[in-house]
């Protein structure tokens, strides 16, 4: 690892200072679970470290219909947040499928975004949920869907002088209910080979009115697979359906071959996962209804 | 830090002063910027307990608790480690005497090589301190970041159920002679 100066600003505004000043040199870190490594293996190599640690950015809350993670909620956090239960379970499925207990408990929501990763778990499931995220510069904030923020592999529109403070995620209708899905070589401590979450709301005739289909590692960045969602709206659910749906998301993609898995594999799986993904929604909609 | 370290013209060293709580002890260290908590256990401090496995956060032969929580080490600064309370394997045990757990880990043959074990224990150590009755499934759970390559994970199930066994019954007794 190079050497480098590390800052432990007392304050977000502190930090956000750092970041304009140091630019392009620096790097922020949370957890440090993906950065430290890059850092190891000289993939990146910061002169200024800005630490997060003092700036409170880990408060998890709901205000105004939103609910608000800040950006170094460590996904122990996540795990452990009863509200996020309640609203968005698809967030907390990726969390516990997410490496092992001791890298949950330091890696942050904010930096599994950051990082820009195409596998990254925790995206498709927010895509699904329509997050938005914040980013701040001393110039002031940018808002923007979280779908617009990656432009390729460990790639974003982020500026040297920004730093994304929040993420921000619609409280959703009940008629709304989600499905997160990872495929990994083991249950633990995997890199994702193919990973989507499958939202779908409904009204009382089984007619879907809402879709999302989000998924990552399939693509040079986090996709949401647009024509597959187009099919299921308006339509009254079927096996049928969802059978073509899952065939266009097939179509959507444009994967890789890499060391955790084939072009062909990923396609194939996409489609069969997407599927499964569906269904699984499905049957948790007509509980909903049956018990509600 | 020693991953990595070479010969190559570096920039100045960024040193930090850190103080911690270290197994019960407040600790000051001097050490470089770019230290892993794992090698300021290990260099710093001689704790040598804690294992440098894959230094990538696969392994978890280095995880210590910090603020109450498993995390790996060789994946932390040393400076972010600045104010945190710290047990590490050599905490564990309390007037010479092992943890239940350390020596459930012996009568179970929880272990072969042992490489493994430090971090293993401090993982099923914070599973215990949350619950008190673990199942097979939890257990595995606790330690799935945890790797053995030597015997595989059944005989470190059955140490922490054993060493949960003999941890309520002692705190039966304990409440015994309180009432």
């Amino acid at each position: 690892m190079e050497e480098f100066n590390y800052l432990a600003p007392e304050s977000f505004d502190q930090a956000v200072v750092a970041k304009s000043q140091h630019a392009e040199k620096s790097r922020v870190i949370a957890g440090g679970t993906d950065l430290l490594l890059r850092m190891r293996d000289k993939v990146v190599a910061p002169s200024v470290l800005i630490d997060l640690r003092h700036t409170s950015l880990d408060k998890i809350l709901i205000s105004n219909g939103v609910m608000i993670l800040g950006t170094s909620a460590s996904l122990s956090q996540i795990l452990e947040n009863s509200e996020i239960t309640q609203h968005f379970p698809a967030l907390q499925t990726a969390c516990r499928e997410f490496a092992g207990p001791p890298i949950r408990n330091r890696a942050t929501l904010g930096g599994n975004i950051v990082n820009a990763s195409p596998a990254a778990d925790l995206v498709p499931p927010l895509m699904a949920y329509d997050a938005s995220i914040v980013l701040r510069a001393s110039g002031g904030d940018r808002a923007l869907p979280l779908a617009e923020f990656f432009t390729g592999p460990g790639q974003s529109v982020i500026a040297p002088d920004e730093i994304l403070m929040e993420i921000q995620i619609p409280l959703l209708p009940a008629s709304s209910a989600a499905t997160f899905i990872k495929l990994g070589q083991r249950r633990s401590m995997a890199i994702s080979q193919v990973n989507l979450t499958a939202r779908l709301s409904m009204n009382n005739s089984d007619c879907v009115t809402d879709a999302r289909i989000a998924l990552g590692a399939v693509a040079p960045t986090p996709v949401r697979a647009h024509s597959a969602e187009d099919a299921l709206v308006g339509e009254k659910l079927s096996e049928d359906l969802i059978r073509m749906a899952a065939k266009k998301a097939r179509e959507e993609i444009t994967p890789i071959s890499d060391v955790r898995a084939s072009l062909e594999y990923r396609l194939e799986m996409t489609e069969v996962l997407v599927r499964r993904a569906l269904i699984a929604t499905w049957k948790k909609q007509r509980r909903t209804k049956t018990s509600g | 830090m020693l991953p990595g370290k070479n010969s190559e013209e570096r920039k100045p060293v960024d040193e930090v002063e850190i103080k911690l709580n270290i197994n019960g002890n407040v600790t000051q260290v001097k050490t470089e910027a770019s230290t892993t908590l794992l090698y300021m256990l290990r260099d710093d401090l001689g704790l040598t307990g804690t294992k440098d496995g894959c230094s990538s956060g696969d392994c978890g032969a280095c995880v210590v608790m910090v603020d109450n929580k498993p995390v790996n080490s060789c994946m932390m600064l040393a400076p972010q480690a600045e104010g945190t309370t710290v047990i590490t394997v050599e905490g564990l045990e309390k007037d010479d005497e092992l943890h239940p757990l350390q020596r459930a880990f012996g009568e179970t043959w929880a272990f072969q090589c042992g490489f493994c074990t430090p971090g293993m224990l401090i993982s099923c150590y914070a599973l215990l301190e949350t619950n008190d009755d673990p199942s097979r499934e939890e257990i595995l759970t606790a330690i799935a970041g945890n790797f053995c390559r030597c015997t595989g994970y059944q005989g470190v199930v059955n140490a922490v159920q054993r060493a949960a066994a003999e941890l309520r019954t002692k705190n039966e007794d304990t409440e015994k002679t309180d009432v």
